[in-house]
């Protein structure tokens, strides 16, 4: 009912553990370099295993401290220590201004101070230890802010010198009333960065999430990241109440409290199946709480799918319908223009082709998405792909055909490389990305961010839809902005990378 | 004071590591390609972490995740990861352009004790290899100031030779810290044009045609011009005792005309130039500076004279932007607090600055802190109408403090920055532009 995934249906989650199994373990395998069809992939997944590509050539794309301590900050009422050199979290420091942007007519509540330390690892805590440090910053976070929950990130450098963090935690527990949280999310842990989502909801489940003292009837728990807008989390909550449901968003925009009562909603849904799938199963597994991994609310269909699912597992199937039925009224006129519109974008009546996805959460709803708009898909770019998702992808092919998929965690060098030779009219991409956007066709963003309020930036469900279709549809109208850059700029890669035959170099390729 | 080197748990500290500080150091040099010895993060956690907060800069095209990195493992650190350091450097070389390679170590090779060294010397040797250096920026080594002087005692070590002449009028330029200091761009552009009146050429390093010609250019110069109190005194003095190349420390990159003449005239008297040639270049400046300033008077008058200002920001913006304010705006400094980490000697010097330098009767209060919640609490005691501090302290301006506020030290999230820099003799009227924008309204 749920797709629980290839190689996990019967899979545990160990509470008992101080942390989760990495993603590539959970999952039988876990790469971050492919490129090849999708059907290939789904054809070497079912052998259960696909060994890891050892590249030649890499590039800094993230690691799993930076994922999971990026989806930390926004809890309220609780302070993010990380336990790391100074550097780790350094990307944190917007933190008292990140949620001030959300305007209060928008129902921010007042009430919104993030708060993070970093234990600032020294030459001499590496080598006598950073506990003792650990344990004075945990008792000064609870003085300073007498916070809900105190959440503690692992770093390389913490991680490999071996500090206890545990043992830290529990003699220290006693003397804080804030809950501490351990998350064992060492950046060099696993190639997997998911395995930092995994580990995060472990933490959560053992640590955080309260036995139920009732179910509560009409809540929903919509599991939420960093890549999701305020605007698309507001939607959620208009939709579902029109459902009457409540929305419970987490951990993106979530208080402690709305994380500690998950076990009491009568149902996990989530933007993004590979993010939620760990706290998904625990949930069910614990306290008998069914949820759904597929689709994500991205597009027209993925969005009926996604509200039907949730009225069918909370007994609300009528109103479900009703609630479409309604918002199709409302949108599928501007749906229809959309199209139109995009048909006629070429001129000489071929399909716009594109490459977006990110991560491979996206890659199984964008492409149906894209599809759906009447686009083609160039290829699909996702960050990384493990052994959880073989049917959905099967179901995709099914579904949109086969296609290009390039398996990349932020890869500067294979996305110019791919993109130049696939040459879509529509590249959709992030920032950070070196010289990938210097092109003579269209580029688009492949996400927003959480305080992007204006209407324009949404994502997820109908409106969403037709806000993203209006960007693609933008991206045909003027270039001069890439063009500039292609025509004025310096390209970083040389011409012997742009002929080479992959978007990756394998180990041992580089003859000297 | 702060404790030299002190290493406590902090919240929200206004700088990054010693990697991160390289890191931004070598991505401000032209043609210069980072290789990242570390976990597959860093790079894009100092793209996020830095290039951003200092005022929303994209890196180059060869930051973010253009950015070789080795991304390393568990298995490398159970097995070593220099093997697959070695075929990271041979392939950048292949697939990215650049006259500098420069291989920065981070934490995981630095505990598990990788022989990076070796592995650079022996591709070293190899024939027509380009530029490579090696530095060793463990983030548990120091902040990014720290690492800005690892990198150049990397290349005085491993690049610089004994120059076969001087060249005549050539001045380095040390102490701003790409990445970190919010202006670096626009300041040190600003150096290179008042400099040049004086028939001066700067060597900024950074942003010039090659940051590989123009490091090799160090030894030959004239002169080495700090403009920090302390950040890159370690590397002038080591320049001077290899190549003999004098240095003089300026607190800061000078801002409005005051300092901005004294700042010609000291370096005028350093290089033999003749008072005349200053006095000319003084004169026409200023006049152009000081008819400019009264324009900006009606404003400084009706929203900001004799305003009671607090300031929270890195040592060399404080001092030149107190000075400028108190010394030739009539503001009032209540409170300094300096938020980079100036060893012990340096703090005393920046106090007396931060009292002797100023002509206000009143003198400010200086606090060493790199605490967030700490810096919160000193300026909650003060009743200030402006403060220039970070991004940090926008909302707490606004909400708790009810007063202006503008962004000039790291982290500057709510500002774009690529050419601004209040230094030189015109740049104190951009700063005043700035804080006068957020005050200025309709009064009739």
């Amino acid at each position: 009912m749920h797709g629980g995934g290839h190689f996990t249906t019967n899979e545990v989650i160990n509470l008992e553990k101080n942390t989760c199994p990495n993603r590539e373990d959970r999952a039988g395998f876990g790469i971050k370099t492919y490129f090849g069809k999708a059907s290939n992939l789904v054809k070497e997944s079912k052998k259960g295993h696909i060994e890891h590509i050892e590249r030649a050539f890499e590039q800094t794309g993230g690691c799993v401290f930076m994922f999971t301590t990026l989806r930390l900050y926004s809890i309220r009422n609780a302070v993010v220590i990380s336990h790391a050199p100074v550097g780790c979290s350094v990307f944190g420091s917007g933190y008292r201004e990140s949620m001030q942007h959300l305007p209060p007519f928008l129902d921010r509540p007042p009430q919104w101070d993030l708060h993070w330390m970093t234990t600032n690892l020294s030459d001499s805590d590496i080598i006598f230890g950073g506990t003792g440090k650990l344990a004075d910053a945990i008792k000064e976070a609870n003085r300073r802010y007498s916070p809900q929950a105190i959440i503690i990130t692992t770093s390389c450098a913490s991680g490999i010198i071996g500090d206890d963090v545990e043992g830290t935690v529990s003699s220290i527990q006693p003397e804080v009333k804030a809950k501490i949280v351990p998350i064992h999310c060492e950046g060099h842990r696993s190639p997997i960065v998911q395995t930092g989502y995994d580990a995060m909801w472990h933490g959560f489940l053992k640590y955080l999430i309260k036995k139920p003292e009732k179910k509560q009837e009409d809540l929903v728990n919509v599991l939420n990241m960093f890549s999701y807008t305020w605007l698309d989390c507001l939607e959620a909550k208009r939709l579902l109440r029109k459902m009457g449901l409540r929305a419970n968003l987490v951990p993106d925009f979530a208080a402690v409290e709305d994380i500690e009562v998950m076990s009491e909603a009568v149902l996990t849904a989530s933007f993004c199946p590979t993010f939620g799938d760990y706290v998904m199963k625990g949930l069910e597994q614990e306290y008998g709480v069914p949820y759904f991994r597929t689709p994500s609310p991205l597009g027209f269909k993925n969005t009926d799918a996604w509200l039907l699912k949730i009225g069918e597992l909370t007994g609300r199937k009528e109103e479900a319908k009703k609630v479409i039925e309604e918002e199709h009224a409302r949108w599928a006129p501007q749906v229809k223009t959309l199209k139109e519109a995009i048909i006629k974008l070429k001129g000489d009546g071929s399909i716009p082709s594109v490459i977006g996805a990110l991560g491979q959460g996206r890659m199984l709803t964008h492409t149906t998405f894209f599809k759906e708009l009447g686009l083609d898909i160039a290829a699909s770019l996702t960050l990384d792909y493990d052994g959880l998702f073989v049917e959905e992808l099967e179901e995709l092919i099914e579904d949109v055909g086969d296609f290009d998929v390039c398996v990349n965690t932020f890869q500067g060098a294979d996305q110019t490389n791919l993109v130049q030779r696939k040459d879509p009219d529509i590249y959709l991409t992030c920032p950070f990305k070196g010289g990938a956007y210097k092109r003579g066709k269209g580029i688009g963003w492949i996400h927003t961010l959480r305080p992007m309020i204006h209407p324009m930036f949404s994502q997820t469900f109908y409106s969403g839809a037709i806000s993203f279709a209006e960007m693609a549809i933008r991206t045909f109208k003027n270039r001069s902005f890439q063009k500039t850059l292609l025509n004025k700029t310096e390209d970083a890669y040389s011409e012997w990378w742009y002929k080479h035959p992959l978007p990756y170099l394998i180990f041992g390729e580089v003859i000297d | 004071m702060l404790a030299e080197k002190e290493f406590t748990f902090l919240e929200a500290p206004r700088f990054s590591c010693a990697l991160g500080g390289a890191y931004m150091t070598v991505l401000g040099m032209e043609k210069a390609v980072p290789i990242l010895h570390a976990g597959g993060g860093c790079g894009m956690v100092q793209t996020m972490g830095m290039a951003f907060a200092s005022g929303f800069n994209s890196v180059t095209p060869l930051g973010g995740n253009a950015t070789p990195c080795t991304a390393l493992l568990e298995k490398h650190v159970v097995f070593g990861g220099e093997e697959k350091l070695k075929e990271q450097i041979k392939s950048t070389v292949k697939i990215m352009k650049g006259d500098l390679y420069v291989v920065l170590s981070g934490c995981i090779p630095s505990i598990i004790g990788d022989d990076v060294e070796s592995v650079v010397q022996e591709i070293r040797r190899r024939p027509e290899f380009p530029a490579l250096i090696h530095a060793k920026t463990p983030g548990f080594a120091g902040n990014s100031y720290d690492g800005y002087e690892i990198f150049f005692d990397a290349v005085i070590e491993q690049l610089l030779e004994e120059p076969g002449s001087k060249e005549k009028g050539l001045v380095n330029i040390l102490g701003i810290v790409p990445g970190q200091h919010i202006f670096w761009k626009g300041d040190l552009l600003k150096i290179k044009e008042v400099l040049g009146k004086l028939g001066l050429k700067a060597n900024l390093i950074f942003l010039e045609f090659s940051g590989l010609a123009a490091l090799k250019k160090i030894p030959s110069a004239e002169l080495t011009i700090i403009l920090s109190p302390w950040v890159g005194i370690k590397n002038a003095k080591k320049i001077k005792d290899k190549f003999g190349v004098p240095y003089i420390v300026f607190p800061g990159a000078p801002i409005g005309p005051k300092q901005t003449s004294e700042f010609l005239y000291r370096v005028a008297g350093q290089l033999d130039i003749p008072e005349e040639s200053v006095a000319r270049v003084v004169a026409e400046e200023e006049r152009i500076a000081y008819r400019q300033f009264e324009r900006v008077a009606d404003a400084l008058v009706i929203f900001g004279a004799n305003a009671p200002v607090a300031v929270a920001a890195d040592s060399n913006i404080a001092i030149s932007l107190t000075k400028f304010l108190t010394n030739e705006c009539g503001m009032l400094p209540l409170v300094v607090i300096i938020t980079d980490t100036p060893p012990i000697e340096s703090q005393e010097s920046i106090a007396t600055e931060l009292n002797e330098g100023l002509d206000s009767l009143i003198k400010p209060e200086v606090h060493f802190e790199t605490d967030s919640y700490k810096i919160r609490e000193i300026l909650g005691r003060y009743k200030f109408l402006m403060i220039y501090a970070s991004s940090q302290e926008k909302y707490l301006a606004q909400n708790e403090w009810q007063s202006l506020h503008l962004s000039v030290s790291f982290p500057s999230l709510d500002r774009v920055i690529v050419e601004r820099s209040y230094a030189g003799y015109r740049g104190g009227l951009i700063l005043l532009e700035d804080i006068l924008s957020k005050a200025v309204m309709p009064f009739v």
